[in-house]
């Protein structure tokens, strides 16, 4: 891919070049780090974190798609789902019984193929859509790793409403980004 | 901007995959989502379209100091054999035997199993591996002996994973060190067994975090 060093590492990876995979630690690692001492906020757990992080790269980078985004957006989104984990995993489980529904799916529709091409404005670009608050619980969220609770403990509201919140939040962002 | 055709998914099931991208799910959700997205495609796809969107803000991520981790991290993915065996394998140890004796009792050792085992499996080993495993299934109890190849080093453990069809590898835990049966509720002709190495006491992640060893199908005897 044009202009993608981490893409190509990222594709020699995952025919098992070994060589492949330490320059991509060294190029890819500072960004990765940075990412899981955010949401951990312990450079102990986010080393930890960092060896498990390399460790699934090294086994998961056949499913790495270059036509789907770039080689470092895909590490970065697999450091914070590994990292976001961890913190699940101290927390109690929400006290809520409707967030457990797994609701049944309608008939299957086409999925929109504009964010594959590359056609969907970006979200920096609306988040003025949104009330300023609003656009910090997202950012707050990606960036931190925040919960649903932390965020409504962040800005004192009950769970359900900071749920309606960012659930209007992201459809707004929606409307904006794939229309 | 090209207007959208009129094709967006469903609501509820895109709200559950920019919330899963978000990261704002507790630990329930989060896994909920995980399982669905591993059997729908269309929920796949949209995880990845949002992790898309949001991938805009990764710029605000600093970098920050790299520490040399890559020693442990290729010692987990590609541990080097021991130049001799730190654990005598534990079929060894269970017979008693010395090495003679014991690549006879390799051949045979189906015999010494006292009923007609329902199904077996050969884990061949994978390239650039060099222990495999035989398992035998009767009823729902399994034996799994280490046949070539040495058992596991300091500080690591093998774990037994069973994969059916596409589903993702289900652990059945660490493989005992003395040879002592484990269960297998559901055994299916045709479901692979694969042995990983982890860290003693196993995976911590629900998955694989270390090499695949060795591997091979369930077949009726």
């Amino acid at each position: 891919m044009a202009d993608d060093p981490i893409s190509d590492l990222l594709m020699s990876v995952a025919r098992e070049d070994r060589m492949a995979f330490r320059a991509l630690y060294s190029q890819a690692g500072p960004k990765l780090m940075g990412v899981l001492i955010r949401i951990l906020k312990d450079r102990s757990e986010a080393e930890d974190a960092l060896q498990e992080l390399f460790t699934r790269v090294w086994l998961k980078a056949r499913a790495f798609d270059p036509a789907r985004g770039s080689g470092l957006s895909w590490l970065i989104a697999l450091a914070r789902n590994l990292a976001i984990d961890r913190l699940r995993a101290r927390q109690p489980l929400m006290d809520d019984d409707s967030a457990l529904e797994v609701v049944p799916d309608a008939a299957p529709r086409a999925e929109t193929r504009l964010v594959a091409r590359g056609e969907a404005r970006r979200i920096g670009e609306c988040f003025d859509t949104l009330e300023p608050d609003r656009a910090q619980a997202v950012r707050g969220a990606y960036l931190d790793g925040l919960s649903y609770q932390d965020l409504a403990d962040r800005f004192a509201v009950p769970l359900n409403t900071m749920r309606t919140w960012l659930r209007r939040s992201l459809l707004r962002l929606r409307e904006c980004m794939e229309t | 901007m090209t207007p959208l055709p009129s094709s967006v998914p469903p609501d509820d099931m895109d709200l559950r995959a920019a919330e899963y991208a978000l990261g704002v799910g507790d630990a329930a959700q989060r896994q909920a989502v995980e399982a669905e997205a591993r059997r729908n495609p269309a929920l796949a796809a949209r995880i990845a379209d949002w992790e898309a969107h949001f991938a805009g803000m990764n710029g605000d991520y600093a970098e920050a100091p790299l520490p040399d981790l890559l020693p442990q991290i290729e010692a987990r993915l590609f541990p080097k054999a021991p130049a001799a065996p730190r654990r005598e394998p534990f079929w060894r140890r269970s017979f008693g035997l010395g090495a003679g004796v014991a690549a006879i009792l390799v051949a045979g050792w189906l015999a010494f199993i006292p009923q007609k085992p329902d199904l077996v499996a050969a884990l061949a080993p994978q390239p650039g591996q060099a222990v495999a495993f035989r398992a035998a299934v009767t009823g729902g109890e399994m034996t799994v002996a280490l046949v070539s190849g040495d058992g596991p080093g300091e500080g690591q453990d093998f774990e037994l994973w069973i994969i059916r069809g596409d589903a993702a590898p289900v652990s059945l835990g660490v493989l005992p060190a003395d040879g002592e049966r484990l269960t297998l509720p559901d055994p299916t002709e045709g479901a692979v067994l694969a042995v990983s190495l982890e860290p003693k006491g196993g995976s911590t992640t629900g998955a694989p975090t270390g090499p695949i060893l060795a591997l091979g199908p369930l077949t009726r005897t």
